[in-house]
């Protein structure tokens, strides 16, 4: 009996284990793998609102120290041949540090103003949903795949829809649709995004009414070969908002347009030989928002990824390519752009792609003060990013609602490449271990207008989003200015060489320079006052007889004459100098900037290299009467700055990505601001307001911020360690 | 007599320089349009994986002094959108070689994410990684994932890549003995992929449908092979090496996605 028992239990686990592997074989695929990535950044900023070095939105945080992990969950299925599912749990940095002892920091203290600690979700290590994506691959003959939710949207152009990275790179979800024909030579893609409150509409937001909002996209694009290829774009956003005039509600509610933007592009490459290449691309955008659901003006400085009101304009590149002429390994690359000022797409690439063939500026520079602070004449408005700014040169989006945000210092910057237009050629040769490049580019800019290419409207109430102004020694999201006459020359040689001695010295450096003007306000007619309003000698005062350039607009309602006061030194004189003069805002920028630098790969799995950069820039970025539009630190003067990065790369079977990146920068920035005024010493309060010791020289601005006159001298360490782990 | 004899040395000497440098070169070339694997793969939708990005067109290898460089150019202008470096991201090669054309000597498993076999008769004795991803990378990857083909493996210290071609050099020892003229080659196309499965050599994977990062035209399972180009016939580049290559590529699944035959790979040699 106990032996029938036990035969009939065995049958039975035999019928569940064949039952069950033929469910294995047959039934739904399901996988779990996951990432984990940890980071350990140190800085003598001392900054601790975040494990990212920068961040600027108002109430988030950012910091160069601190210690964090942070892990996902990849999940995937395929319930059938037909069907596939992904998704990510995905916790995040954020505020997420070590020292918060696993989740039980502080519930009270904060860590940044608006508060961290264990009751806010950025520092109590939660967890989020992302990525989910339903993959349909139905068979059928017109139809390839639909994917149902997240994606970078990669598949498009920069130029239109861009691969989309906020923190991740597939936040982004909508419907995909994708087909083709004639033996997969002719492709199509059909998209609808919705639209991203967080920022995708004037003033970075979609209006109140977001959850219908989205953008329409369509792409096909025929390649018969690999010789030949012509793509076609169409992006439609719309951005609406429930119409509030609308009071009968029986038959629903009626909806009005807040924003919308429509793109079109076509592009054609003919790729005939190894050596030769040819691209154009060419995208059209109109825009409109609504006067009364979305800004209609920025001021002199507002922040928007699109300007307000309705516009259009035209973006085109046309590239050349000859490689290995001759099998010389000489070859030369040839970009002929034009980014129009008001050309706008809601959905372009803000980061993640590089438009241009330029290296552009250097993100050492990234923002207006000489230590890369915004409104830093202004006390609570210290550097974010740091005076080292991120490494490297930027690549250039085109679209001024750039996003650096999350970054660290070892990650490239992005810069705005809204209103370049010009040539960029590129000499490469490369010949056994040695590699050479160069580049001329002459960029002038379709944004070259006088009072924003608008007589009739005052400068301080702009279509036009300034952002940070195009002051100090960078600006990576600012494309326009209220004056601008500028063109810049960027020249640079490169090279590589591996010395064969051990396993092989890598030996690099670059030699770049650009030469940059702007005379900004190059009319006098645009000055704020009549001539000689202001008294140069005897009895110092202005009249203060105002000039209109129209109407009733002057400049002088923003570059207001100064008082007379007494100075440092017991004299008499301007608190700064009268503009009255169209050089007094002019910028010329002379800058060199020479690397030297060596890798090695010291054992099987390491490999170190140390660099040196040093950056000389001589700066006159308008005197005391332009006062970098009375918002921003003067950085007329001379600048220099040195950095020494080590970097390390350490391989181990299992490990996707582990380093350590340090990096110390120090520099001068000597002041010249010019002559016409009269310094004056910090007292305690402006001493403890923007952190310059009492005593020392310098003038308080048009609105009370604070240049100072003395040398500054500056000294930055900061290191990051890092760890990702694909499992 | 003594012109005739002059001339004859001469010859024989220029002969003999001629025969020696030939043998330090050898070249294949493949047919453009054939990146279709077995005949029926498909490129991922991302943009990045421009037309002609994985079509093998031409295979050299070259020794100088006491380095073997290798170069394999493909169907457009190499591309680095993912910041690799290197003057390349997508494509990843793999070289295999047969060093000493002995059956049975040899690994006739391909490395793992190739989803591939080599006959008996043309078993690999080494073979040459072009990546852009950092050497160490390669090498450690290797060694966890096929730790069976150790000192089989040779990643370049650096490699690069030039309008279509990419290329590295490693040290000829490293390749073993032997003229490599007379060596037995074959070339698999591959896509770089930094977050691989978790057996797979950095390969990117061929699934039925493409997707956005993925290959498509083959079997989800992996019984398919994961080679988008390869060598095929006598390496001329002659279109008849197409079909070469889908005969060569040909494989057979189970209905779960096990392997019923394996794409079976040969060398090709001059």
């Amino acid at each position: 009996m106990r032996a029938t028992r036990t035969i009939g239990l065995a049958l039975l686990l035999v019928a569940v284990a064949v039952s069950g592997t033929a469910l294995a074989q047959q039934g739904p695929q399901f996988s779990l793998g996951g990432t984990t990535y940890t980071k350990w950044l140190w800085g003598n900023a001392r900054d601790q609102g975040a494990l990212y070095g920068f961040k600027d939105a108002p109430g988030e945080g950012y910091g160069d120290n601190g210690q964090g992990t942070e892990i996902e969950l990849l999940i995937k299925a395929k319930p059938s041949k037909y069907v596939e599912v992904q998704a990510r749990l995905h916790s995040r940095f954020y505020q997420n540090f070590w020292t918060n002892f696993g989740g039980f920091g502080s519930p009270s203290e904060d860590c940044i103003p608006n508060g961290c600690g264990e009751f806010d979700p950025r520092s109590n290590q939660y967890v989020k949903l992302r990525g989910v994506t339903v993959t349909l691959t139905p068979g059928y003959s017109w139809l390839d795949s639909a994917t149902i939710g997240s994606s970078d949207w990669g598949m498009f152009d920069p130029y239109v829809v861009g691969r989309i990275r906020y923190i991740d790179r597939d936040n982004g979800q909508g419907l995909l649709f994708q087909g083709s024909a004639l033996d997969k030579t002719l492709t199509w893609d059909a998209a609808r995004i919705s639209l991203p409150r967080l920022w995708a509409g004037p003033s970075y937001n979609t209006g109140t009414y977001h959850a219908a909002d989205g953008a329409y996209v369509f792409q096909t694009a025929f390649k018969p070969s690999s010789a030949f290829d012509v793509t076609g774009l169409f992006q439609w956003i719309n951005d609406i908002e429930v119409d509030t005039l609308d009071n009968n509600w029986d038959n629903g509610k009626n909806t009005r347009m807040r924003f919308r933007n429509t793109v079109v592009g076509a592009k054609a490459g003919i790729h005939p030989s190894a050596t030769f290449d040819a691209k154009a691309a060419f995208y059209y955008s109109t825009y409109e928002s609504a006067n009364d659901l979305a800004p209609t003006g920025w001021g002199l400085n507002g922040y928007s990824p699109v300007p307000a009101g309705k516009h259009d304009d035209w973006s085109g590149k046309l590239n050349l390519d000859f490689a290995d002429i001759a099998g010389s390994g000489f070859g030369i690359n040839v970009e002929a752009f034009h980014i129009g000022a008001e050309y706008a797409s809601m959905m372009a690439a803000r980061r993640e792609s590089d438009v241009l063939l330029t290296e552009g500026h250097d993100g050492t520079w990234a923002l207006p003060g000489p230590n890369n602070a915004t409104y830093g004449v202004f006390g609570g408005n210290p550097t974010i990013i740091g005076y080292g700014g991120w490494q490297g040169n930027a690549q250039q989006v085109a679209t001024v609602n750039v996003d650096n945000q999350f970054t660290d210092f070892n990650e490239p910057m992005a810069e705005t490449a809204i209103g370049w237009e010009g040539l960029t050629i590129t000499p490469t040769f490369q010949k056994g271990a040695l590699d050479l490049a160069a580049e001329y580019s002459y960029i002038t800019y379709d944004t070259n207008w006088q009072a924003w290419g608008d007589d009739s409207r005052s400068i301080t109430n702009s279509l036009y989003p300034a952002m940070d102004t195009l002051t100090g020694m960078g600006s990576y999201r600012a494309a326009y200015a209220p004056f601008q006459d500028k063109t810049t020359h960027i020249g640079l040689i490169k090279g590589k060489y591996v010395v064969e001695a051990g396993k092989g010295i890598d030996l690099f450096g670059k030699l770049k320079f650009i030469e940059e003007t702007d005379k900004r306000l190059n009319d006098a007619r645009y000055l704020p006052y009549k001539a000689n309003d202001c008294a140069t000698s005897g009895t110092l005062g202005c009249a203060n007889v105002k000039n209109f350039y129209s109407g009733t607009n002057s400049t002088a309602d923003y570059f207001n004459n100064p008082g007379v006061i007494t100075g440092a030194n017991g004299q008499q004189g301007y608190q700064w100098k009268p503009f009255s003069s169209i050089s007094d805002d002019d910028r010329d920028l002379s800058y060199v900037m020479m690397q030297i630098g060596a890798g090695y790969q010291w054992t099987r799995d390491l490999y170190g290299s140390l660099e040196y950069n040093y950056y000389n820039a001589d700066l006159q970025d308008g005197n005391t009467a332009f006062q970098a539009y009375n918002l921003m630190e003067m950085a007329s003067g001379k600048h220099q700055k040195n950095q020494l990065i080590a970097k390390f790369r350490y391989s181990l079977g299992g490990l996707s990505e582990c380093g350590l990146i340090y990096e110390y920068n120090f520099g001068t920035f000597e002041p010249d601001f010019g002559p016409g005024f009269v310094a004056t010493k910090a007292d305690q309060g402006t001493s403890n307001n923007v952190h310059v010791p009492v005593g020392s020289l310098g003038f308080a601005n048009r609105y009370g911020g604070w240049n100072s006159l003395e040398k500054r001298e500056f000294d930055q360490q900061r290191l990051k360690a890092y760890m990702k782990i694909l499992f | 007599m003594k012109n005739c004899f002059r001339t004859s040395v001469l010859f024989l000497a220029i002969a003999l320089v001629a025969s020696t440098a030939l043998a330090q070169e050898v070249s294949f070339k493949d047919p453009s349009g054939d990146d279709k694997g077995p005949g029926t793969y498909v490129y991922p939708t991302d943009k990045v994986y421009t037309a002609g990005s994985f079509d093998l067109t031409e295979f050299k290898m070259k020794v100088s002094g006491d380095k073997a460089d290798f170069s394999v150019s493909v169907g457009t202008k190499l591309e680095d959108p993912w910041g690799m470096g290197g003057g390349f991201a997508t494509q990843m090669v793999f070289i295999f070689i047969d060093t000493d054309n002995k059956e049975g000597s040899g690994f006739t498993k391909a490395l793992p994410g190739l989803n591939v076999e080599f006959a008996a008769a043309d078993a690999w004795d080494k073979c040459v990684i072009l990546s852009p991803q950092p050497q160490n990378r390669v090498a450690s990857e290797a060694e966890t994932k096929a730790g069976w083909a150790k000192g089989a493996v040779v990643v370049p210290v650096r490699t690069k890549g030039m309008g279509r071609t990419i290329s590295g050099s490693v040290a000829l020892k490293d390749l073993g003995a032997g003229d490599p003229a007379k060596w037995g080659y074959q070339v698999v196309m591959q896509s770089n992929e930094g977050f691989p499965d978790k057996a797979d050599l950095l390969t990117r994977k061929v699934n039925e449908f493409e997707g956005q990062h993925r290959f498509g035209g083959g079997n989800d399972g992996d019984c398919d092979p994961h080679a988008i180009d390869v060598l095929a016939g006598k390496g001329t580049g002659d279109k008849s090496e197409i079909e070469d290559q889908k005969k060569m590529l040909a494989y057979e699944c189970e209905a779960d996605g096990a392997s019923k035959k394996m794409a079976t790979l040969s060398m090709v040699r001059k």
